[in-house]
């Protein structure tokens, strides 16, 4: 019953009450992988479909994400391997000469959220360090945000680059000017117009 | 307009002033600028050097406030178009700064350049709803080194209104000034006529005052040079998301602002701007279009009179990405509600998108909107002789005005005679090409822009800022 409770409980956005139920369900000895992807990442999921459906506004999301990460504190220290971080690694930033990256942390986090590992470069990436990252992290897909229309080619250039490099990390893109026409255009892999839609478009192409 | 619509009561405004001296008190703010927080510990103001934090004891603002003054006056290069805060409102100026602007020849959005600046300068300074020219767009062609001369020097070389806007930094404002002082002949003479107009956003919401545009702020207020800044918080981002807490914020950040500028020349002539919106948090996206833009600026304005000083600015912006019934409605009505306030200042023409893009159909249309709210202000112009009296009498009951010497003596200034909307029936409509505003608009600004423009610097002049200035941009407006 209770693991109801914890999603009940990210969805009302009270990270006290998240923190102090998992703590009772880790004592009371339930699984670890059933907490987190029953209770934690199932929620941030609905949070995601609320959100998709204009249910839930931004600051919602956020304090939501607040509570599912409190509770993925307390659960960390008891993971082992394979009770998480299945759902794959993802690399990602705004692209070289571009600081916006409200809609960029909005995707990482619901990312997280929904049980990716994220290695979040921040801004102002270069397509080198977007390379190297998912290289050395093993990762399956780098996920690139511009908000600027000069700064949108620079998506172009990773994918071109993975490309001569035969390197087959999946890619994404996104940000306000992105359309899927320019993602198709510069062959990326995947766009998404939102954050809910960004994690859907990241288990599509990471199970694919 | 001898009254302006209000949302407050006296005692409701006064509260409104008393909890602004207590964030400014309690809270107090983040002053990034060295030099600032020397001027408000010499005003008596508590600061911490290690934190930047300065919080404002309510006598020294109260002491300030004294030396408010009620005018604030935008000079232009020619004396026929100096403009004086409030009695020339209402008083309308382009909206600045955008990158971007729309090809008024293919209608793709791109890169703004200084040619296009010199454009718009020579559109506005033939609109006559226009007083101020506020640099609409970035310059992307500018050379290095001169980003600001490549904005300023198209902007006057083609304007002979007000000009205004910004610099990044100090060494492009003295480059600026620089370019005023060679136009005017001397150094006196520009001091005696300031032609460019300066405005900065020093305060970043919440409570807190940036670097560079403080500095620019501190060295012009020194030089008695004009200047005025402008406030944005945006509610649910960085103010909260009520309208009372986003008019006590953004009242606080004002009176800061102005008590920094009291302290360093009292009298310095100042406008109440502040640009209030609450942010649309179903995406976290910045809309000043939408209608609690208006609603604020109202607030805002109530604050400003109760302070005795000029107010407006950015008002009527829009979020529509073309020049459509969105642009026209977010325009149209936050303006009205502005103007009913007792708004003086309206920073609104040509841009899309938020800020992003200029286009010149909208900077027609928008020219437009400014004739309709100087009409509004213009009023009712109520005085015996306008009652008509002897004239009711004589045409009597079932008579006509229409060939009537009266009509034909007023009907030239009673109505504003719309260029722009199309006013016949449908049937003609169609015949005349079944246009909507945008392409009619776009029509007027081109024709416009293809005429040879009267107030272009003599040659002389030109010729002796380009050896000046090597390597300047031509900024000479060509269509």
């Amino acid at each position: 019953m209770s693991i109801k409770d914890i999603y009940a409980a990210v969805l009302e956005f009270d990270s006290d009450q998240v923190v102090k139920l998992v703590k009772d369900e880790i004592s009371r000895g339930t699984e670890i992988s059933v907490i987190l992807n029953d209770g934690l990442i199932g929620a941030m999921d609905e949070v995601g479909r609320l959100f998709s459906a204009g249910d839930l506004f931004v600051p919602e999301m956020l304090l939501a994400a607040q509570a599912m990460k409190a509770g993925l504190e307390e659960l960390k220290p008891h993971m082992k391997q394979g009770d998480s971080r299945t759902k794959g690694t993802v690399v990602i930033g705004t692209v070289k000469g571009d600081l916006h990256d409200i809609g960029k942390n909005l995707v990482a986090m619901m990312m997280e959220g929904a049980g990716f590992e994220v290695i979040d470069l921040g801004v102002d990436v270069e397509t080198e360090r977007f390379i190297q990252t998912a290289q050395e992290h093993n990762a399956d897909m780098i996920c690139m945000s511009a908000l600027l229309t000069t700064t949108m080619p620079e998506m172009g250039v990773t994918v071109e680059t993975l490309k001569e490099k035969g390197l087959n990390f999946k890619t994404m893109v996104g940000g306000a000017p992105v359309t899927k026409e320019f993602a198709d255009q510069i062959g990326a892999d995947g766009y998404s117009p939102d954050a809910p839609s960004a994690v859907e478009m990241a288990r599509l192409l990471i199970s694919a | 307009m001898h009254q302006f619509a209000s949302y407050f009561s006296q005692k409701e405004i006064e509260r409104v002033h008393e909890a602004s001296l207590e964030v400014l008190e309690n809270t107090g703010m983040y002053v990034r600028n060295e030099r600032a927080r020397e001027i408000f510990a010499k005003g008596g103001c508590q600061v911490d050097n290690q934190t930047t934090l300065v919080k404002f004891p309510r006598k020294v603002i109260e002491e300030c406030r004294k030396s408010f003054v009620p005018k604030y006056k935008f000079t232009a290069q020619d004396p026929d178009f100096d403009i004086t805060l409030p009695d020339d409102r209402p008083i309308i100026v382009t909206g600045s700064s955008a990158p971007n602007i729309i090809d008024p020849k293919t209608g793709e959005e791109r890169r703004a350049t200084s040619t296009d600046i010199a454009n718009i300068a020579h559109l506005i300074n033939e609109l006559p709803g226009f007083d101020v020219f506020s640099i609409s767009t970035l310059a992307d062609d500018a050379p290095e080194g001169q980003f600001s001369l490549s904005r300023f020097y198209p902007s006057l070389k083609n304007c002979k209104k007000p000009v205004r806007s910004n610099t990044p930094n100090i060494r492009d404002l003295e480059m600026v000034l620089e370019l005023g002082e060679l136009i005017a002949g001397s150094k006196e003479a520009y001091m005696e006529r300031p032609f460019i107009n300066h405005h900065y956003c020093p305060v970043v919401s919440p409570l807190t005052f940036d670097v560079e545009s403080t500095e620019a702020i501190i060295y012009l207020t020194e030089k008695g040079l004009p200047v005025y800044g402008t406030i944005v918080p945006n509610a649910g981002m960085t103010s909260p998301m009520t309208m009372m807490g986003t008019l006590v914020v953004g009242n606080a950040e004002f009176l800061a602002l102005s008590t920094l500028i009291q302290l360093i020349r009292p009298g310095a002539p100042m406008i109440y701007a502040v640009l209030s919106t609450v942010a649309d948090m179903r995406t976290g996206a910045y809309v000043p279009g939408a209608i609690e833009t208006g609603i604020l600026q109202m607030a805002h304005t109530e604050m400003a009179r109760f302070y005795n000083i000029p107010s407006g600015g950015y008002i009527g912006l829009t979020n529509s990405h073309c020049n459509d019934a969105q642009s026209g409605y977010e325009t149209g009505m936050n303006t009205m509600l502005a103007l009913m306030g007792g708004a003086d200042l309206f920073n609104m023409g040509g841009l899309l998108g938020s800020l992003m893009a200029f286009d010149f159909g909208k900077a027609y249309t928008d020219n437009e909107i400014a004739m309709m709210l100087k009409r509004a202000c213009r009023g009712m112009e109520f005085s015996e002789e306008n009652l008509c009296l002897d004239l009711i009498h004589e045409i009597g009951p079932g008579g006509s005005y229409m060939d009537k010497l009266h009509t034909v003596k007023h009907m030239r200034k009673t109505m504003y005679l719309s260029k722009l909307a199309y006013r016949l029936l449908r049937d003609q409509w169609i015949r005349d090409g079944a246009t909507d505003t945008q392409t009619r608009a776009l029509e007027k600004a081109i024709e416009i822009l293809k005429q040879e423009n009267p107030a272009r610097f003599p040659e002389e002049l030109d010729a002796k800022i380009r050896s000046h200035f090597p390597g300047l941009v031509p900024g000479d407006a060509i269509f």
